[in-house]
């Protein structure tokens, strides 16, 4: 009996032991919690789903979760931290390039592989280094996917930009909008570009030069992150503006219809998928979402915090090991990942995938698939 | 305290710097230079608000001066020519040494608060807080818009890792060395006279606008030099992060710690950055936001209890005495 009692505590110690430690940062609490809450959530189920199928390479994945508040000194003390302490093999999370770039280059420098799950600036990982790999599109190609929207199934002819100053991602949104715009319909048809900044409550300066415009622009494009779109629609449209409004992925949040109410109607955004897609990839992401956490995924987010934890997995099974150099070649080479957001290959050096864009429309307080572009 | 005993401090400080250099992991390491980092700054924040009559909330404006002129004259040539195209010839060639850019940076810092100073110091209680903050909100609108210096809100990335223990808390202890000499001169009993009756001092022969702005002058040099460090530690920098978060986070320390007391800053500053990070363990637990609720409680209740800070001299209890 005692025989037996020693070699089943060796069989549990051996399988607590055989691990792999994946570390998890996002900004779970501060202004980015909106959208890197859900992204914890999706990554946490996969892992969960993973280790209940019998885990990778025979182990089980250990998420080591750390929270980077919303703030660069906390995201780099939290980066250390899973480098150093949590000694994790590979991270995985971040939804926005300013967090990515202060945590990024202490897992390059590590040598740890950086899955970024939802920051779409375009050359993030050149500007971390060849650890670091993003899950979704780049900027430029949601831009250029809102610019042909507009301009082809919208039919609008000229267009006003207003864009938050604050982050890069509005930033360089705005630029690419505008290039492929100008390509399309002229640069003439911009009728006006306006500016704010992320905390701004009072929009009515910005309105109130938008209202002077004559004649009145068919659409207006609004790059800005997810904690100011609910205030935004609301005054634009307080105001009688009741143009359609294209917005990119940082409007795929629960606060544009829940502060912005009826105001939100017919307004467009470009995200990563539509979770009321009909196809068995979604459908068993949002199903087994909405039971382990009592409510559907709150945005593309969650689908892309699933899909990062999805890919490293992937990565470490075709790597055979949990070696952290092993995982980034295995990364490198991923071809055809098919994943709740679309499919992902990494072309030649480049560490951002090719895929499509979605464009969600919002219809009577919820979010809707309006069409596919690949632009 | 004694020069001997300063030595001694010093002296005491070099075998853990050399410790944390070569024996800590990165993580300890890192959280020990933004400590250093941290103290300093609330400490040369003290030198203005604790012990002279001003309340300044421009600290991180002047931090973002030293920050950017660091950054900027020390970044590789390779990624300057891409990120900065509009910036004259001398600048796509001219890489200096990181201690002469650490220095450009306290002057720079040091210049416009010289210039600012002058008007600005001639203000008076609120009115001075507000038009520090107004500076604050000047360099941070300034960082923001000029692209082609600053590279505006995509902020500047890529810049190399010169700050390690030595550095930060070299600096860091010179600085509280400073203020503490400061503080027991001449230059501290005039700035507490000042501080506690200006037109009384005034009529002594005390050259108010003069001290205040030398105080200023120092502090904001000092700001520069650690918004420096900073940028060479946290290697990416955008003006919103030198913005009304540590403003208010720097504030709070000093206020946790006691206006006026140099040791409560170290107090301070010690308290409200390892808190949190000490409860990341429990945090993991489920319980995000655990840290940010408990310091909020953690000060609220300082000021009901301990208006005068954990080590401050107790000004409420005078200031009713007056009063009365």
């Amino acid at each position: 009996m005692k025989k037996i009692l020693v070699v089943l505590a060796l069989i549990g110690l051996s399988m607590a032991f055989a691990q792999i430690k994946v570390g998890a940062l996002w900004n779970i609490t501060g202004g980015m919690s909106s959208i890197d809450e859900p992204g914890y959530n999706g990554m946490q189920l996969a892992a969960d789903q993973i280790n209940a199928a019998g885990g990778v390479l025979g182990q089980e994945i250990q998420l080591v979760v750390i929270d980077g508040k919303t703030d660069q000194t906390a995201n780099a003390n939290a980066a250390s931290r899973l480098v150093d302490v949590d000694k994790v093999a590979v991270v995985g999370g971040i939804n926005d390039s300013t967090f990515a770039l202060a945590s990024g280059p202490i897992f390059q420098d590590a040598g740890i592989p950086f899955v970024i799950a939802g920051a779409t600036l375009p050359d993030l990982p050149d500007q971390i280094g060849d650890y670091a790999f993003m899950v979704p599109f780049g900027d430029n190609i949601q831009a250029y996917a809102g610019a042909e929207f507009a301009y082809n199934d919208l039919g609008a002819k000229t267009v006003y930009v207003l864009y938050d100053t604050a982050f890069d991602y509005s930033v360089a949104l705005r630029a690419f909008f505008k290039e492929r715009w100008a390509d399309l319909a002229g640069a003439d048809s911009i009728l006006l570009e306006d500016t704010y900044k992320n905390g701004d409550k009072d929009f009515s300066a910005q309105i109130a030069r938008l209202k002077a415009l004559d004649p009145q622009p068919d659409v207006l494009y609004i790059a800005a992150v997810p904690d100011d779109v609910g205030n935004l629609v609301q005054q634009i449209r307080g105001a009688g503006l009741m143009q359609p409004i294209v917005g990119g992925d940082g409007w795929d949040t629960p606060i544009l219809t829940e502060v912005g109410g009826e105001a939100a109607e017919n307004t467009y955004f470009t995200t990563h998928v539509s979770l009321s897609n009909t196809g068995d990839m979604v459908q068993n992401f949002v199903s087994s979402y909405t039971e382990t956490y009592g409510n559907a995924p709150e945005n593309a987010f969650a689908a892309l915090g699933y899909d990062t934890m999805g890919l490293i997995a992937d990565a470490i099974t075709r790597a055979g090991s949990a070696d952290s150099a092993a995982i980034r070649d295995a990364l490198a080479a991923t071809q055809g990942y098919s994943g709740v957001t679309g499919t992902i290959s990494y072309e030649g050096d480049s560490r951002v995938p090719n895929k499509s864009v979605t464009v969600i429309k919002v219809e009577n307080g919820d979010f809707v698939f309006a069409k596919e572009v690949t632009p | 305290m004694k020069a001997w005993g300063w030595l001694g401090l010093v002296i005491a400080f070099i075998p853990l710097l050399i410790w944390a250099e070569l024996g800590w992991n990165g993580y300890l390491l890192q959280l020990f230079m933004f400590l250093g980092l941290y103290i300093a700054l609330t400490v040369s924040l003290n030198l203005v608000n604790g012990l002279t009559d001003i309340f300044s909330l421009g600290h991180a404006a002047f931090m973002a001066l030293g920050a950017y002129t660091s950054a900027l004259l020390t970044l590789p040539l390779s990624r300057r020519a891409t990120a900065f195209p509009a910036l004259p010839e001398w600048f796509q060639t001219l890489v200096l040494p990181f201690p002469l850019a650490l220095l450009l940076g306290a002057l720079v810092a040091a210049l416009v608060a010289y210039i600012i100073g002058l008007p600005l110091l001639r203000l008076k209680g609120h009115y001075l807080s507000v038009g520090t903050l107004a500076l604050l909100v000047i360099v941070e609108t300034l960082a923001t818009n000029m692209d082609f210096l600053t590279r505006g809100p995509r902020g500047i990335s890529g810049i190399p890792v010169y700050s390690n223990a030595y550095w930060v808390w070299g600096i860091t202890l010179l600085i509280i060395y400073l203020t503490v000499r400061l503080k027991n001169s001449s230059f501290g009993l005039a700035f507490s006279a000042i501080r506690l009756d200006d037109i009384a001092a005034a009529s002594l022969g005390i050259r108010t606008v003069r001290y205040r702005l030398f105080a200023f002058v120092l502090s904001a040099a000092m700001a520069g030099v650690i918004g420096g460090l900073w940028a060479h530690l946290v290697r990416v920098i955008s003006p919103h992060v030198f913005s009304y978060g540590i403003t208010f986070q720097v504030v709070a320390m000093l206020v946790v710690g006691g206006l006026g007391s140099v040791s409560g800053s170290v107090l301070g500053a010690s308290l409200l950055f390892l808190i949190p990070e000490a409860l990341r363990y429990v945090e993991r637990q489920g319980s995000f936001g655990l840290s940010q609720i408990l310091v909020a409680v953690l000060l609220i209740l300082i000021v009901i209890f301990r208006p005068q800070g954990l080590l401050g001299r107790n000004q409420a209890r005078r200031r009713a005495k007056e009063v009365v």
